[in-house]
């Protein structure tokens, strides 16, 4: 119904209106403005007119309508009074409802008689216990419990509800009525309990009852609970592994009864979790991964990745809870790649130590732009670069040393493939394919952008480029006591890694990287913050904070790494959310506590020889307490020197007594220069060094 | 000629105004929000952090604007209803658009707070508009079922953005609300016995074309028993909680089904089943009395009420916050299914709060000038 309105009406009622039902012709306009008057006017008093006497008996109409709703509105009160009586009082409901009760026996209804031939009992699985898998110190991460499974064949009953009072006197678990039914029953197979202990079967086996059977069963039972979960992984009802170690070694852990050593170290990943948890749960990420590896082997000693979940309850665990960052995870590097960029740059000669790059400029290449957090607007040194994490600076070192050049390095690092670590679940790398790998591609993955790679990627790299220049493929595995050390591959010069080294230091001491100094461990390292990208470019406010790290720099050991997923700023970053504020005071404090549990103590006595020996200034000009010395691997100055180059008079400079130290071609025996105290240490009763 | 001091003067002076605010019915509402309080910071487990500090703070401001709002002219509110409804409907549908766009894994962050603004807001929109509609319409119009399309086409566009949301509690609640305010303008009662048919006709075939979860919600509300650990548990729960709470109750502090998190949402859907669990039967009774009060002080506003239209909307709001009420104790109680409604000014969250306290602003201008003169539609534009 759409009404004409009675009247243009000026002001312009949006709605339409009904006609009027008694349109009184020129009435007058309502008067305003009159003095308010406490008291109503009596009905009485006023002449009415037709149209108020519609309205009033409208008005009267909806009194007693109103009346009618309010006294629902009472009445429904009351019936919510009532109910709430009922369930408070009345018939309470107790937590014991029948429904509830009978959840947790999750016996099985008992199978159908076939008319067919007796069902043969359930045959025992023919196969060994699945072997243990421990740590590397024994303690055990995953054990197969023997169970069994209680059942019973009705037909070979002799007296039912005897036998039921019985096992019920034996296993007081059971139901006891539900116990003599099933017993009573034509079946020829009935299922009684499930998960009977050795001893509950010792305690039935000797009641004697004729026609009770047991059925050799399994659990596998984590006894660390979220410790290494996802490393773990899991083993469906079958004992067969479907995720992580339990998977990839599935084979071997069925048929070698010898536990499975792992190279985790149960102590270590414990440290790890317990501060990442704290940096995550400080700065609200949404995650974030550890992983702590010996950068002489290529064993992972702690692998954690938050959230994680009980792996005893694998069922209940989310997908973001089971996936394992470190491995699966595949962040782009951000800054935390420049060591491999200077490493390569470095190594390859095409950039020399003291070469200075103009980073006063941010640098635009078609839509992008790249420029420096922070940055000093000015020519900067390669060490300058390192230590103040400048974008440009690495760009442009990277360009100088080529395309092809940082692919090669980038393959030989094995940054463009999976990692080969014995999981299932390793991620394959996202980085351009060789055809788009670019000029602009060269510039931004020399600062870990433009290239994913799993945190155990970034790791791997971190230990090479640290350890004396021997790429390590990672490992789970324990090495075995008297096994001959693990083979690495060579990617870089001895010489070039003792300068990455000083880098790395040179981050903590002078760098972004401050909060990661932990006394007498000579911390090295590199800050990581790269911000994620979305389909609409990178997001500036969520990030992937990162710092990957290597110590004791003098005598490099472990690499640790700590990344948090989406960190938010808080008091103590000073508002800022970047890796030097996020990670690198929990690296710090995870390498303060587990280098007496690896055997190292802090080395504060030769602190001015070892600081000596790792340093490196910032600038040329700067006294380094060394003198310019020509580098074994000295290569011909780059072509490409920039416009406006600094002066490069001063050649590499490192201490000469680097030089003069024996270099063995394989760090992991080697006697390290300034590393008096090290071997010996090693062998320090562990237990006396833990507790700290 | 017409006499038209048969409805009182209107311009009356703010300080006037002011003494005309039932300052009783504030009392009630700030005696509901103190319940709040007292529920918040034991669900925080006995703290004023993070639920009760804020609950008083946004108490404060929604009281603000609602004795601002009661110091606004009904009649200026009444031009405005078509308005204010044609806005509201904007809304819901942005909502319905943007909802579309955002499906990823904040969908319910980004739309929880939008998804229940607009159309709280709408059924106070709704309440004006049909108020505007039936101010001006005689007995015998009513009688009109020609005269009654608009309004109904008025409710139903609502309800079915609504329902595409989707959020099937709120439909029904905004269904119910239109029907209440078609009752008390003198809608014939054979039309409501017609209509209440053809929904129990209609029923069964609306439920087939109800999302997964709607009817997982029915089917749970007609057998909660039946999945103890799944959709059934909040409604076990609470109902352990009712029953432990007895006639005194645990204490305060004291209730452990809610304190030791068996209860789900006990900040906000299942804040009354806390409350029974720690003052038992007495306390909620008590917390029912005060709630009854309240509605019954609305209906008894509209009574008082001098002009259809204000009347009509103290029916309307008092009607929203009945069944906000109603619905909400139900189904913690599992009388009805679980819908997500939260206990008004008792409940976590802030736009729940503020569109209650905009509702009673609008409640408490229609007592304010219950006896102005409306005048008529026929002159006064």
């Amino acid at each position: 119904m759409s009404a004409p309105p009675p009247k243009g009406p000026p002001g312009g009622a949006p709605e339409d209106r009904p006609p009027p039902a008694a349109p009184p012709p020129g009435a007058p306009a309502p008067r305003f403005g009159a003095p308010h008057d406490a008291s109503v006017p009596r009905m009485e008093t006023v002449r009415v007119t037709a149209p108020d006497l519609a309205r009033r008996a409208a008005l009267e109409k909806t009194r007693s309508r109103l009346v009618i709703t309010a006294f629902c509105f009472a009445l429904l009160f009351l019936a919510i009074a009532g109910k709430l009586a009922l369930a408070t009082i009345i018939t309470p409901l107790t937590p014991h409802l029948p429904a509830l009760a009978s959840r947790p026996s999750e016996v099985p209804p008992a199978e159908p008689a076939s008319d067919q031939q007796p069902l043969a009992p359930p045959a025992p699985p023919g196969h060994e216990q699945r072997a243990m898998i421990t740590d590397r110190n024994g303690e055990i991460l995953a054990i197969s419990l023997p169970t069994a499974g209680l059942y019973a064949d009705p037909r070979e009953m002799i007296d039912p509800s005897d036998s039921a009072h019985k096992l019920k006197l034996a296993l007081p678990r059971l139901d006891e009525a539900a116990v003599r039914e099933r017993l009573s029953s034509e079946k020829q197979f009935v299922y009684l309990a499930r998960q009977i202990t050795p001893r509950e079967q010792l305690a039935i086996n000797q009641l004697g009852i004729p026609g009770v059977y047991f059925q050799p069963t399994a659990r596998r039972r984590y006894p660390q609970g979220r410790a290494a979960a996802q490393v773990l992984g899991g083993v469906d009802v079958d004992g067969h592994g479907i995720a992580g170690v339990e998977r990839f070694f599935d084979q071997r852990l069925r048929e070698d009864p010898e536990p499975l050593r792992l190279s985790l170290d149960l102590r270590i990943q414990q440290v790890v979790h317990e501060e990442l948890t704290r940096a995550i749960e400080d700065f609200n990420g949404i995650g974030g991964c550890g992983l702590v590896m010996d950068v002489r082997t290529g064993e992972v000693l702690a692998m954690v990745s938050l959230p994680d979940y009980d792996a005893n309850e694998a069922g209940q665990a989310t997908q973001e809870q089971r996936f394992n960052r470190a491995v699966t995870g595949m962040y782009e590097p951000g800054s935390t790649f420049k060591l491999q960029t200077v490493s390569m740059a470095l190594d390859s000669g095409a950039v020399n130590i003291w070469n200075g790059f103009d980073a006063s400029h941010p640098i635009s290449i078609g839509r992008f732009t790249i420029s420096d957090f922070e940055g000093k607007k000015r020519f900067l040194y390669v060490p300058e670069i390192i230590a103040y994490s400048s974008n440009i600076g690495a760009a442009h070192m990277a360009v100088a040393a080529g395309t092809d050049r940082q692919r090669e390095w980038m393959a030989k690092m094995g940054m463009l493939s999976r990692i080969g670590i014995e999981l299932p679940e390793v991620g394959s790398p996202l980085a351009p394919p060789a055809s788009n790998w670019k000029e602009i591609a060269t510039m931004t993955i020399a600062f870990g952008h433009g290239i994913a790679v799993s945190p155990l990627h970034v790791v791997v790299g971190t230990a090479a480029v640290a350890n004396g220049g021997v790429r390590f493929r990672p490992t789970i595995l324990a090495a075995e006591p008297d096994a001959k050390p693990r083979e690495g591959t060579r990617v870089m010069q001895q010489t070039t890694s003792d300068t990455v080294r000083k880098l790395m230091r040179l981050v903590v001491t002078d760098g972004f990287g401050k909060n990661a100094e932990v006394p007498g461990y000579y911390v090295g390292g590199k800050t990581g913050t790269a911000e994620k990208s979305t389909r609409h470019g990178y997001n500036h406010n969520s990030r992937v904070d990162a710092f990957t790290s290597v110590f004791p720099m003098n005598a490099p050991r472990y690499a640790v790494y700590l990344m948090v997923d989406e960190p938010k700023a808080n008091a103590s970053s000073h508002g800022y959310a970047t890796a030097g504020w996020v990670v690198a005071p929990s690296v710090g404090k995870v390498i303060a506590r587990i280098g007496p549990m690896l055997g190292l103590l802090p080395d504060t006595e030769h602190a001015e020889e070892i600081h000596q020996a790792l340093y490196i200034p910032l600038q040329p000009g700067k006294p380094a307490g060394s003198h310019p010395a020509p580098v074994a691997a000295a290569v011909a100055r780059p072509d490409l020197t920039h416009p406006g180059s600094p002066p490069t008079g001063h050649l590499p400079a490192w201490p000469p007594q680097q030089e003069a130290a024996p270099r063995p071609s394989q760090p992991h025996d080697a006697a390290q220069p300034h590393d008096p105290r090290h071997e010996a240490q090693t062998a320090m009763p562990v237990a006396a060094l833990a507790d700290r | 000629m017409m006499d038209r001091r048969l409805i009182r003067e209107t311009s009356f002076g703010l300080t006037n105004k002011l003494w005309q605010i039932s300052w009783t019915y504030v009392v009630l509402l700030c005696a509901l929000a103190g319940v709040g309080y007292v529920a918040l910071f034991s669900a925080a487990g006995g703290s004023p952090e993070p639920y009760a500090s804020r609950h008083v703070l946004r108490f404060a401001f929604g009281l603000g604007l609602m004795l601002s709002i009661a110091l606004v002219d009904i009649r200026f509110i009444a031009r405005l209803s078509w308005l204010l409804y044609v806005l509201g409907i904007g809304l819901l549908v942005l909502v319905l658009r943007m909802g579309h766009v955002g499906k990823g894994a904040q969908r319910w962050l980004e739309l929880g707070s939008l998804q229940l603004q607009p159309s709280e807001l709408m059924k106070i929109f709704l309440i004006l508009a049909l108020a505007a509609w039936f101010h001006r319409a005689s007995w015998e119009r009513i009688g009109n079922p020609l005269f009654l399309i608009p309004p109904a086409l008025a409710v139903l566009l609502p309800v079915g953005l609504i329902l595409k949301e989707p959020n099937l509690g709120t439909a029904v609640i905004t269904a119910c609300i239109g029907a209440t305010v078609f009752i008390a303008a003198g809608v014939r009662w054979w039309k409501f016995a017609l209509l209440a048919g053809l929904v129990g006709f209609a029923a069964p075939i609306a439920y087939t074309h109800l999302h997964d979860y709607q009817r997982a919600r029915i089917d749970t509300f007609l057998n909660p028993e039946t999945d103890p650990l799944g959709a059934g548990y909040n409604i076990i729960q609470s109902k352990i909680a009712l029953g432990s709470g007895g006639m005194w109750g645990k204490g305060f502090l004291q209730g452990t089904q809610g304190h030791l998190n068996f209860l789900p949402e006990k900040q906000t859907d299942f804040i009354f089943t806390m409350l029974a669990e720690e003052f038992g039967l007495v306390g909620s009774l008590a917390l029912l009395g005060l709630l009854c009060l309240i509605v019954l002080g609305g209906m008894a506003i509209a009574l008082r009420c001098r002009h259809q239209y204000g009347r009509l909307v103290a029916v309307g709001i008092a009607t929203n916050f009945f069944l906000y009420v109603f619905v909400n104790i139900a189904m913690v109680m599992g009388v009805i299914p679980v819908g997500g409604v939260p206990l008004p000014l008792v409940s976590h969250g802030g736009s729940a709060m503020i569109t209650t306290m905009v509702g009673f602003g609008i409640l408490m201008s229609v007592h304010v000038h219950r006896d102005v003169e409306f005048g008529d539609d026929q002159d006064e534009r």
